[in-house]
């Protein structure tokens, strides 16, 4: 489905522009890296899927598959965002990698919130817990504490890298959506450390503000998951979202309203941090 | 109008404050055009109870004392915003976060939570900090000569425990320390954590560490002013430089800064950088760093705000004689009683008294004769009683 929003020819002609910038983004990346170097990652979110439809593009143009696509499986799914990721994986000829981090939800049992005992990990798990500091017994299985965060999200980003010999990597930031973002540049490159493969992050939709990325998607008929109809701005773990209102997103007051709705993350990042700095 | 915050600066760090291991050599280097404050307090010993005094004017027992930023507190970037003057903060503190409300009044608002830190260095560093307020002044001011006025709040961490400053920093204060970044590390853990002093080689160790970080800081500010020179802003600002509490080694017993008001750790640096200024000017009045919103507003020719309770410093000839006081949670106290136990202290004409509730205590020090705080003389002092009265009142005030 696409959205039933009028958008004016001359403002059609800006959002061109921009998916044009991005376009050129990835021709970049593919001049810097053969096909099977690259990966992309999807989330089945606004911000991946229009990253992802820019990059068929540029895929069809040069008359090439898409590159290796990853999906982390965190065990607290949207079933909209699956069903989402099911259809257009299928229509779009996506090689999609459900990447999880089984080990931990095994540990876990499936279940969000039963306790994880740090000594029933693999050693993979157990070197990432000290890598990051953590040196308790048990953790709660929940993909957007820092633990969780950590070996449900980095963990299988980097094994996902390490697995398939991927040297680029793209990522669908934005500029607009944290002020943390704001400096990120289009082509980073990350060196080599303990547990993590060397690679070159590639962001070539950074400079689509939100208000941009909803003008661009019914410009260009591009396909969209259901929950943004419902009022949800920003998707992460089904059981931390919030809906930020009942209109769609794209109906919503983008330019004076907060993106990031769930702020569950952002406390944990900032308890993480005072952990860190010697606090409690 | 620019306001420098640098976390866990100890004043006697400082060479301008009388430090002669030369660990401050670009901030003394500017000293003629500072109002140099030299009895500087700060009302708290730890970011979330000193900082509500630095940007809000108001001490942190009122208004409830969680980490949350009480809506009833107004920050003096919300005062300076509704002014139609620009508002940029950038730091890398958890506890002035976002979530935590701190970002109320700021057009950009930068506190790193998204950013990625290692243990070691578990914030970002001054030159990380610098760049983002490099890009941002650039896009502000433009390429004309003229640009809006604005309100700036750098904030930096790097003398923040744990103490794993870089090599060539050690080198500067003692080459013979021989640690690499892992043993740091380990004394962090299991030393300052720990509150562990009964080794004064040790403790000798993490405040030479510490003394390392402080001649880092002095480069990352040293670069600050550069990138204001370079963007020809330097001759036009005015820079407020404090800090919102010390750190501890050994002095009285502890590490770090958990909830004493003893003075490494209340007493803090403050300077006036005024750019037409051609000789410092050392004052001993007693101020707080509660007069940093007053003043800002008065450099900015803004009205007061009612709930700052501080003074403005400037005029400096028209600031009240009047004594500081300081509060907080003992949170070292409070976590060994399972309640919450405040401390105070009122320090006023070289008296100071401090209450603790921990163990239900009151200490008097003469800070001309003991600046240490060694010699407890609240049982004979005849100015006990008085002071004794002050510190009363605001006990329990706001849970009765």
């Amino acid at each position: 489905m696409a959205i039933e929003k009028e958008i004016s020819e001359k403002r059609k002609r800006q959002c061109s522009k921009l998916v044009d910038i991005s376009k050129d983004i990835v021709r970049q990346a593919f001049d810097r890296f053969k096909p099977e170097e690259l990966g992309v990652t999807w989330t089945g979110g606004k911000d991946s899927t229009l990253s992802l439809w820019i990059i068929r593009q540029v895929c069809q143009e040069k008359n090439i598959p898409l590159p290796k696509t990853m999906i982390i499986g965190e065990g607290d799914e949207f079933e909209e965002i699956e069903a989402f990721v099911e259809k257009y994986r299928a229509e779009w000829d996506v090689p999609l990698e459900v990447c999880r981090n089984e080990d931990v939800l095994k540990a876990a049992n499936y279940t969000l919130n039963a306790p994880v005992t740090v000594k029933d990990l693999n050693e993979r798990n157990r070197e990432e817990l000290k890598r990051i500091g953590f040196d308790g017994e048990e953790f709660p299985f929940e993909a957007e504490s820092y633990v969780g965060n950590h070996l449900m999200k980095t963990v299988v980003f980097n094994q996902f890298l390490e697995r398939n010999n991927i040297k680029g990597v793209v990522q669908a930031l934005r500029w607009d959506e944290h002020p943390a973002r704001f400096e990120d540049e289009y082509f980073e490159y990350k060196e080599a450390a303990h547990l993590t493969p060397e690679h070159t992050r590639i962001r070539p939709i950074l400079h689509f503000t939100e208000k941009d990325l909803w003008d661009t998607y019914p410009a260009f008929n591009i396909p969209y998951c259901a929950l943004y109809e419902k009022g949800y701005r920003s998707l992460g773990a089904k059981t931390t979202t919030v809906k930020a209102s009942d209109i769609p997103a794209w109906e919503q007051d983008l330019e004076n309203t907060e993106e990031r709705g769930g702020r569950r993350q952002d406390k944990e990042k900032a308890m993480e941090r005072m952990r860190k700095l010697g606090y409690m | 109008m620019i306001l420098l915050t640098i976390d866990a600066l100890r004043k006697d760090a400082l060479g301008c404050y009388g430090n002669e291991s030369g660990l401050t050599p670009f901030i003394d280097s500017f000293q003629n055009k500072c109002i140099r404050f030299t009895n500087a307090h700060s009302p708290s010993p730890y970011t979330q109870a000193a900082f509500p005094g630095i940007l809000t004017s108001s001490y942190y027992l009122e208004y409830g004392r969680q980490k949350m930023l009480s809506e009833k507190r107004v920050l003096i970037s919300e005062v300076i915003k509704k002014a139609e003057i620009t508002t940029a903060g950038f730091h890398s503190n958890p506890y002035l976060s976002d979530y935590f409300g701190w970002n109320r009044g700021w057009d950009l608002f930068y506190d790193s939570m998204e950013d990625e830190v290692d243990d070691k260095v578990p914030y970002v560093k001054a030159g990380g900090i610098n760049s983002k307020v490099s890009t941002w002044l650039s896009s502000h001011t433009g390429s004309g000569v003229e640009y809006p006025p604005f309100f700036l709040w750098v904030h930096y961490m790097d003398v923040h425990e744990p103490y794993v400053p870089e090599r060539k920093y050690i080198d500067m204060v003692d080459p013979t320390i021989n640690l690499d970044d892992v043993e740091m590390f380990r004394l962090f853990k299991d030393v300052l954590l720990k509150r562990d002093v009964s080794d004064a080689g040790m403790v000798e160790i993490l405040k030479k560490l510490y003394c390392a970080h402080v001649r880092e800081i002095d480069d990352g500010v040293k670069d600050f002013f550069g990138i204001l020179e370079k963007l020809n802003l330097l001759k036009d600002s005015i820079i407020i430089i404090t800090s919102d509490h010390g750190d501890e080694f050994g002095e009285h017993g502890g590490l770090s800064h958990d909830g004493k008001m003893y003075e490494e750790l209340v007493n803090v640096p403050l300077l006036i950088y005024e750019p037409a200024r051609e000789s410092v000017d050392v004052s001993d009045l007693l101020v707080s760093t509660l007069d940093i919103p007053p003043t800002i507003l008065y450099l900015f020719g803004l009205d007061p705000v009612d709930t700052f309770e501080g003074t403005s410093l400037l005029p400096l000839q028209d600031y009240p004689i009047k004594g500081v006081f300081g509060e907080a949670v003992d949170k070292h106290g409070s976590h060994e009683k399972g309640e919450e136990k405040e401390v105070h202290y009122y320090l006023e004409g070289g008296l100071k008294i401090i209450y603790s509730e921990t163990d239900d205590s009151w200490e008097l020090y003469d800070l001309k004769s003991d600046p240490k705080e060694l010699n407890n003389i609240i049982d004979t002092s005849s100015f006990a009683d008085a002071m004794n009265q002050k510190v009363i009142p605001r006990i329990r005030r706001y849970q009765r």
